[in-house]
């Protein structure tokens, strides 16, 4: 301790000399480039000495300096500039307002942050500017072809609904694959536990107040996270109070959404001939097939052609999808002294989506205070409350039989089914029988009476403390709590199908989830002789994450208009569920950089988590990073063509500890379990669930990355390339056992996968003319991922492939199939081979290539893509005239082959009573000697010794699409006219999303997430959006 | 003061750290919503839950939830698939694989070994719970554990091995696997081959024997339920396994035994009305749903067989009504009729015509109808008496005792407003009996059972095609595939023929 201080007393010794010589008072002021008003805060600094100073509220400094000394002007958000002093006394400077600066520094966790040109890892950085005014529930939606590396799909269209991020691939077969997210150092638990509705865990946040986020990528960057850390960290801060004169902005925008599409499906003559065809092709005689059909439609018998061909035809599409409506209302505060700053906001966000009774609203309020207390002593304070009202769609993927659900039925229902009756009731409610058809529900009734609702009430909130014990060292304890409460809500009305039978059900959920954690760290940071810069951080964490769950059913209801539980007759279940998991940890890293030109560091985590088997409870993740910047050598110092370049490696590993689907979601994997609800005749009872494997332990990652980071021309080109090979092992399988020994599997941690990838990102300044420019960004990447290991010993499928197969439910609560040798979620089907010109048959294609109506499973199964992309990734233009902005930004998805479920009830051609789409009946077989893909229809779909002719590869489409994600045209008024309303800024925009896409994808929309393994089935679209906005600063 | 601060904030972290690393029991964390398997079956109450638990898994759709009847049917001569969910369809078009589950799908091998377990671990548990001191509990509970396992290996055999006395030599790859211990931790676990048809019927034999004399001993507690099993149930099953096992002496014995026991026949006038009751006189073990316990409105028994919510109310559409009787089974049904042209046989009253809320109206079979009050909510007669009576019949016409077996035979036609046969000898008597014995159990899932055990081909015809899709008794249909994954994770397993 006291070399270290003698050390640092001799340090600053040494810098203080040069000083000594001779002192000017040198003051001046700050100002934006962008409109002319004095920047508060802006660090000053004398280059080459620790001296600097702040500008003051009115953007005043005041430094002594030596003569021929350079000062360095940096504040975040604009560009740092060097002014040499010379004899002035007096130096104003004007920075510059400069996005791209923003990337000039990472943040990495820990309240640590590093200049990028120092960073030895892959991370990629998006401002909170580019997430926010934007018509979506929470920010990761926003993150859609903006980073490289990271993929981004909605899950659905509903607003605040689920979004899947995947940072590099899927680097695991049945545990999580979702990033760690970290909101201003607090962990937060992003399970989603809303049972009745598609929700967001980070639609808690206002995606205004977001300063930055910045997604970690390869072991270097996000081992510091340890065992959460496999699948990256996406580190997102908020906006913080800057000292001055108090800024309140105003922000407002309001917005439609519409369906992307509507599908094109057959009328009612067309439909009612169909049907009549499949029975007479199913063997019935075409007077009875006629009659059947008319009396599935509830029509006489007897009706005339003359009489069918006057029946109207009633489109469901239009009853239920409708034109969503956003409004978004802010209201911020910011401002401070040198003492204590704080940022405040508060916001209101409404939207309703494209589809009936589906809609989101939130409430949000944030603060965080930033207080001095003493020059060794400062506060971090931030709390975040959002209470978020969001309703779902009936029958969605949450919850519901489908059959019910809007998305799904209404281009399915027979089209000669009216709406409305004529007295403007719904027609055909269950208390009449129904709809005719399969679809046996009116889906704008059950859509309009029943209610799936959630509300959510979040706050996180932080405290630490800054105590910087000497120059260079701080000590840092953090506390924090993310505590989140679920309301659920499904009330089906008992004039309902779902409620009339058991006239009316009423289903309550109540979810806490106390998600608590505390950390210390040190962080020590020292140049030495001027070469040596020294940084190092330690330390130490616990978490407890406590949920439990409480939901009841309850039946029978007086009349529709009692919707709480007292007023239900009938009991049928209560549920009750604890879950728990701890951890411990320590960590600690060390950066050395030699000369601005060479970087290491270092980082080791210790994990432990109560999640794993007693031998395996402890976990070490380390990493080791350096980084090269060659344009410091000599060689290349003021070279005119290479201003900046760079060369980064890393080597760590990371784990994955988000266990879910295999131990149904239970945090006890390593026990051996029995289980309660094995009840009988109204007695308790049990059964074994689940064997002991004390031997249970992390997923771990290796990444392999290596990165060029340049800058041409004076960086009018800049980007990055980086490829990596993410190898996850000790992955976690059902080792399935022979179901005679009582149980289906045990867990062990036997799967390996890998991940190689190319990412590129560009940014170009195209052309700069006077005010007008032109700005451009792309990213692109290239994913190759592999299943290397599943568990020996596994008997290869009678194939010709010998395939080792391994079916399992993935974390989502898909049922897959891993396949060794193939990408994850590949899809493994028979080989549909058209249709027998002569006859009309579905023809399959056998193991050996010959053409087969029965393929045999597992036989015939071959190997046909996944659902994985290929490539993936966004290009986006900036077009910038004054004050005027033009941002277009196209986002792309490449190589995605997935089941179109939705559309396979779409291609069964009447096979059953679903109504058919137009594009698959314009192509069916009519005759011999049609040459299509599309089968003659036949009730029931399956042709006698036949299989189903929507088997196989049918309905295997590819879903890669190109999408102009976002077009968003922006005037910044001029100052002086803004000035007249009293604001010193002002913004006006308009904005399209989804605008267009061009894919094959033959339903509504190729972006959804496979939820609980429906395909696309009930999922609602993705829709087109149109808004305007204004943001005001006062 | 610096010094103190120093050593106060590097303090305050070496605490952290050692916190973090030195309590090990900072990260244990017990369950509370499951407890441990070494302690679950240590005491009375234990057993009693783990009872329970089998009885909960005989309740799920791959067992006597649906499956065992439904599935039993589809495949069977007695009913046509609908097509108006598409559920069964594969089934009753007897698709090859698809046969109490998939080739993928476990289905009901799954829960039956499941269920096995279960019982062996009861068996296993029950002589070191020296604290449960009530001998009549303690045979219940041994009583009840052996009929289960015989049950589900009964069943397990019917559906993919040959029956005794009519294996088809070249395709038989023998019984199920046997296993009569239980297992609780990994080393435990083993890997048996298919068991000789015959080992696995001694097995099933000795646990019958073992239950019967085990209710003997258990008076007074709760093992004559028929919700439970019972000394009456294990008599009728082992009646049932015997005519299986073509033992028909001990059909006979143990039909006689169970005939005279508490539960009796329900006479003509009662027997619709039985039907209509949350819980069927007749049954001497029927499995009873609560009401968490709905199997809802895709896979319950009702759904799967009539759209109807209640008898007569064609205006209310409940279920799917996915598989219904075909018109041969309907025909038999009215085969007999009064000099006005109506049946005369009162269970023709438990099909009716079901509504066309969700297609065309068929007529349905009525015998699951929500009958605990709550729609698709119905207790399933697993063993009635009934079969006491048909088993004994056909025993007895197989050893040439051609009174007796016309007077069962009579019992049950009377019964069901037929007239009195007299005169049937040899095969008439035969056919009558097996006749008598589809239109007893119809939609109950005897039919497919019935035709294999004795080596019967099943003729069927698609409905709405004119294509027959019949099934000979040397198809190799006939046995359903056992699951792939046990195939896979366990070698000594031979697939059946054909698949």
């Amino acid at each position: 301790m006291r070399k270290i201080l003698f050390g640092s007393w001799l340090l600053s010794l040494l810098f203080c000399l040069p000083v000594l010589a001779q002192e000017i008072a040198v003051s001046g002021r700050v100002t934006s480039s962008d409109d002319g008003s004095t920047l508060p805060g802006v660090s000053v600094q004398v280059k080459g000495t620790t001296r600097g100073t702040t500008t003051d509220a009115d953007g005043n400094y005041r430094i002594s300096a030596p003569a021929n000394a350079r000062l360095v002007f940096s504040f975040i958000g604009f560009l740092s500039q060097e002014v040499a002093v010379g004899n002035r006394s007096t130096v104003n400077v004007r920075l510059d307002n400069n996005a791209q600066e923003l990337n000039e520094v990472v943040v990495t966790g820990y309240g640590g942050t590093v200049n990028r040109r120092e960073f030895t890892g892959a991370s990629s950085k998006v401002a909170g500017a580019t997430v926010s005014n934007l018509p979506v529930g929470s920010f990761d939606k926003a993150l859609a072809g903006r980073a490289a590396g990271v993929q981004v799909t909605s899950a659905n269209g509903v607003p605040g609904g689920a979004i899947q991020i995947r940072v590099r691939g899927v680097g695991s077969i049945s545990a999580g694959s979702d990033p760690l997210y970290v909101v201003d150092g607090v962990q937060l638990n992003t399970t989603n536990n809303s049972t009745f509705t598609s929700s967001n865990p980070l639609a808690f946040l206002n995606p205004s107040d977001i300063e930055s986020i910045e997604i970690l990528k390869d072991a270097a960057a996000a081992s510091i996270y340890g065992s959460q850390a496999a699948n990256g960290v996406v580190l997102v801060t908020t906006k913080r109070g800057k000292a001055g004169k108090t800024q309140i902005s105003v922000n407002y925008f309001t917005g439609v959404a519409d369906p992307i599409k509507k599908l094109d499906v057959l009328n009612t003559q067309e439909w009612i001939a169909l049907r009549t065809q499949a029975r007479i092709n199913g063997g019935q005689t075409s007077e009875a097939a006629r009659a059947a059909v008319l009396s599935t439609i509830r029509q006489p018998t007897t009706l005339s052609d003359a009489d069918i061909a006057a029946l109207p035809t009633y489109d469901w599409q239009d009853a239920v999808y409708k034109r969503g409506i956003t409004n978004n209302y802010e209201l911020g505060l910011n401002g401070g002294n040198d003492k204590t700053r704080f940022y405040v906001s508060g916001s209101y966000y409404t939207q309703s989506a494209n589809i009936v009774n589906v809609d989101f609203k939130r409430g949000t309020l944030n603060t965080t205070l930033t207080h001095q207390i003493n020059p060794k002593l400062s506060i971090d304070q931030t709390l975040k409350m959002s209470t978020i009202s969001a309703r779902g769609q009936f029958g969605g993927p949450n919850g519901g039989s489908f059959l019910g659900a809007g998305a799904f039925a209404s281009p399915l229902i027979i089209p000669s089914i009216p709406i409305y009756n004529p007295d403007g009731s719904y027609f055909g409610p269950p208390s009449q029988g129904g709809i005719p058809g399969i679809l046996n529900q009116n889906i704008l009734q059950v859509s309009e009476l029943n209610t799936i609702r959630a509300d959510i009430n979040q706050f996180v909130g932080s405290l630490a403390l800054n105590y910087k014990v000497i120059d260079g060292l701080t000590i840092r304890p953090f506390v924090s709590l993310d505590y989140r409460i679920i309301r659920g809500r499904n009330f089906s009305d008992p004039r309902t199908a779902d409620g009339f039978n058991v006239r009316g059900r009423i289903q309550d959920q109540l979810n806490e989830n106390k998600n608590f954690l505390t950390n210390i760290t040190a962080n020590y940071n020292k140049l030495f002789a001027g070469k040596h810069d020294v940084g190092l951080l330690l330390g130490a964490e616990y978490r407890s994450d406590v949920n439990e769950n409480l939901a009841t059913n309850i039946t029978n209801v007086p009349t529709p208009d009692f919707k709480y539980a007292s007023a239900a007759a009938l009991p049928q279940n209560i549920f009750g569920t604890f879950n728990n998991f701890r951890k411990a940890s320590i960590f600690g890293n060390i950066k050395y950089d030699f000369n601005k030109k060479y970087n290491l560091s270092l980082i080791g985590r210790l994990d432990g988590s109560s999640r794993f088997g007693s031998n395996y409870r402890y976990g070490f993740f380390p990493s080791i990073s350096g980084a090269w910047l060659v344009t410091e050598e000599d060689f290349l110092k003021g070279n005119n063509l290479v201003s900046d370049l760079k060369l980064r490696a890393s080597f760590g590993t990371t784990g994955n500890d988000q266990l879910g689907s295999l131990f149904n979601q239970s945090n006890f994997p390593g026990l051996g379990l029995v289980s309660a609800g094995f009840d009988y005749n109204g007695a308790a009872g049990f059964a074994p669930t689940q064997l002991a494997n004390p031997d249970l332990r992390w997923e771990t990652n290796e990444t392999t990355n290596i990165g060029l980071d340049f800058g041409f021309f004076q960086n009018r080109l800049t980007g990055s390339v980086d490829v990596f090979r993410r190898v996850s092992r000790d992955l976690l399988l059902p080792f399935n056992l022979p179901f005679t020994s009582g149980y289906s599997t045990i867990s062990r941690n036997v799967g390996s996968v890998e991940n190689k990838g190319l990412e590129i990102e560009l940014n170009s300044v195209n052309l700069k003319a006077g005010p007008f420019q032109w700005r451009s960004t792309f990213n692109i990447t290239f994913i190759e991922n592999k299943v290397t290991s599943l568990y020996p010993g596994i008997v290869p499928l009678a194939n010709p492939d010998s395939a080792i197969t391994l079916a399992y439910t993935d974390f989502y609560g898909v049922g897959r199939t891993a396949i060794l040798g193939r990408p994850l979620q590949a899809q493994y089907t028979t080989d549909y081979a058209g249709v027998n010109p002569a006859t009309g048959r579905p023809m399959f294609r056998d193991f050996a290539g010959n053409i087969t109506y029965t393929p045999i499973t597992p036989r015939d199964q071959k190997y046909f893509g996944t659902e994985l992309p290929k490539f993936y990734g966004g290009f986006n233009n900036t077009f910038t005239y004054g004050g005027l902005t033009l941002d277009v930004l196209f986002q792309y998805d490449y190589g995605r082959r997935s089941f179109n479920s939705q559309t396979s009830f779409l291609a069964e051609l009447a096979g059953r009573d679903f109504n058919a789409l137009r594009s698959v009946y314009d192509r069916r077989w009519q005759q011999p000697g049609d040459i299509t893909d599309v089968p003659r229809p036949i009730n029931g779909n399956i042709e006698t010794r036949g299989v189903s002719g929507l088997g196989g590869t049918r309905t295997l489409e590819d879903a890669s699409y190109l999408r102009l994600k976002q077009i968003t045209l922006a005037y910044d008024v001029p100052a002086a006219v803004s000035k007249r309303i009293g604001a010193s800024k002002a913004r006006v925009y308009i904005q399209s999303a989804n605008l267009l896409t061009f894919t094959n994808w033959t339903s509504y929309d190729p972006e959804f997430l496979n939820f609980g393994g429906n395909g696309n089935t009930g999922v609602v679209p993705n829709s087109k959006t149109y808004q305007a906005g204004i943001n005001l600063t006062f | 003061m610096r010094t103190i601060k120093h050593i106060w904030s590097l303090g305050l972290l070496t605490t952290g750290i050692l916190t973090v690393t030195a309590c090990s029991n900072l990260l244990d964390v017990d369950p509370r919503s499951n407890v441990d398997s070494q302690s679950a079956l240590t005491t009375a109450e234990g057993l009693d839950a783990g009872l329970n638990g089998i009885y909960d898994r005989l309740q799920n759709t791959a067992l006597y939830g649906r499956d065992m009847l439904a599935v039993a049917e589809a495949l069977a001569d007695n009913a046509q698939a609908t097509n108006k969910s598409g559920r069964l369809n594969n089934e009753n078009r007897n698709i090859a694989g698809s046969s109490f589950g998939t080739t993928f799908a476990p289905g009901t091998w799954q829960s039956a070994y499941f269920a096995i377990n279960q019982a062996n671990l009861i068996l296993d548990a029950l002589p070191g719970v020296t604290a449960l001191t009530d001998t009549n509990r303690r045979n219940s509970i041994r009583g009840q554990a052996q009929f289960l396992r015989a049950l589900l290996y009964h069943d397990l055999m019917r559906i993919y091995a040959y029956d005794p006395g009519v294996e088809i030599a070249q395709n038989s790859r023998g019984g199920v696997p046997l296993l009569t211990t239980g297992v609780l931790n990994q080393g435990q676990i083993t890997f048996p081959a298919r068991a000789p048809i015959a080992d696995v019927y001694t097995q099933i034999y000795s646990d019958l024997q073992g239950s019967i004399n085990s209710f003997g001993r258990s008076a007074g507690s709760n093992g004559t339920l028929p919700t439970n099993g019972n000394l009456q149930a294990a008599q009728v099953l082992f009646s049932r396994v015997a005519l299986y096992n073509k033992d028909y002496a001990t059909a006979v014995k143990n039909a006689t035994d169970a005939i005279a026991g508490t539960v009796k026949l329900s006479p003509n006038a009662s027997y619709v009305g039985g039907w209509r009751a949350p819980r069927n006189p007749e049954s001497v073990f029927e499995l009873a749903y609560t009401t968490p316990e709905n199997i809802g409105v895709n896979n319950a028994l009702q759904t799967t067989y009539t759209t109807l919510v209640r008898v007569g109310d064609r205006t209310a559409t409940g279920g799917f009504g996915d598989l219904v009787p075909n018109n041969a089974f309907i025909a038999e049904l009215e085969a007999e009729k009064n000099t006005a042209g109506q049946a005369l046989d009162i269970r023709r009253q438990l099909y009716e015509l079901g509504t066309t809320g969700r297609g065309n109206a068929f007529i349905e079979c009525t015998k699951f109808l929500g009958k605990n009050g709550i729609i698709n909510l119905d207790n399933v007669p697993v063993i009635r008496i009934s079969e006491a009576y048909l088993n004994r019949a056909e025993a007895n016409a197989m050893l040439g005792n051609t009174a007796n077996a016309l007077a069962d035979l009579n019992v049950i036609r009377t019964r069901s407003g037929l007239p009195e046969r007299t005169g049937l000898t040899g095969d008439a008597l035969l056919n009558e009996i097996l006749r008598q014995r589809r239109l007893e159990f119809g939609f109950e899932g005897h039919r497919w059972f019935d035709l294999k055990r004795r080596g019967q081909d099943v003729i069927k015809t698609i409905p709405l095609t004119t294509t027959p899709n019949n099934v000979p008794y040397n198809d190799f249909r006939i046995l359903a595939p056992i699951p792939v994954n046990e195939l896979s994770t366990n070698k000594s397993v031979r697939q059946n023929f054909g698949y």
